[in-house]
């Protein structure tokens, strides 16, 4: 199967790949400050990886990027932290669920105990 | 007693409530503290003047171009990939955590602010 031919199917195809790039970008930079705690040593990495994308940043074969993000994202995987920072109130965070809203419809008798014939 | 207890059940004060939805207190009333944690959303000043700083002090932008409206690819001259660091480092400063699909999206300063804005989990 050769590339797109018309021009709006290539754009489709490019903007496609970059938005891809994008967020392989964003995740490695997430996973690079989880692995790398200390600010000194994120900066130093996450330039290191600013290098990476930026070295192949003028590739213009559609194929040959294809294949690039699929080996990046292939890096990514296998770099994943196992126990990567979650902000608390998201989905694997500490504080998710932790105060779940009651359900509506009930209703809580305050009578403290008072029995009827008091 | 029953018919006392009865009656007590039923009856109910008037509530006061504020003026709008998320608006804060006059400031003669600056002086009383709210407990609750549902009126502590950020003002928009406040999100405004963050996200600001957040931008200006990252390092490949000018300072002085930096207005509320910019676009960051088109105004300020940064690349997609700033883009992205740029959304990260409002997230760290938000503490929020943005979707993937919605964090592509944030594109300029205003988009950044509306989103932050209405976050109900913005810190």
């Amino acid at each position: 199967m050769s590339g797109a031919t018309t021009a709006a199917a290539y754009l489709a195809r490019r903007a496609a790949q970059k938005e891809r790039v994008r967020i392989l970008y964003r995740r490695a930079l997430k996973d690079t400050l989880n692995w790398a705690v200390h600010r000194h040593l994120f900066y130093q990495d996450a330039s290191d990886l600013r290098e990476k994308f930026e070295a192949n940043k003028h590739v213009e074969d559609l194929d040959t990027i294809d294949k690039m993000i699929a080996a990046g994202e292939a890096t990514y995987d296998k770099w994943r932290h196992p126990d990567p920072y979650i902000v608390p109130w998201a989905p694997g965070g500490s504080k998710f669920t932790r105060n779940p809203v009651p359900p509506s419809g009930i209703e809580i008798v305050y009578d403290y105990g008072r029995e009827e014939n008091d | 007693m029953a018919l006392r207890a009865a009656v007590l059940r039923h009856i109910r004060l008037p509530v006061q409530t504020l003026t709008a939805a998320g608006s804060r207190p006059q400031p003669q009333w600056s002086f009383l503290r709210l407990f609750s944690s549902h009126d502590d959303h950020l003002t928009k000043e406040e999100v405004i003047d963050r996200v600001l700083d957040v931008v200006k002090s990252f390092p490949k932008v000018d300072p002085s171009k930096v207005a509320p409206d910019v676009h960051f690819q088109k105004d300020l001259g940064l690349d997609s990939l700033d883009n992205v660091e740029i959304v990260m480092a409002l997230e760290e400063e938000f503490k929020l955590e943005i979707p993937d699909k919605e964090a592509d999206k944030i594109d300029s300063c205003n988009l950044a602010i509306e989103y932050i804005y209405n976050h109900p989990m913005a810190g």
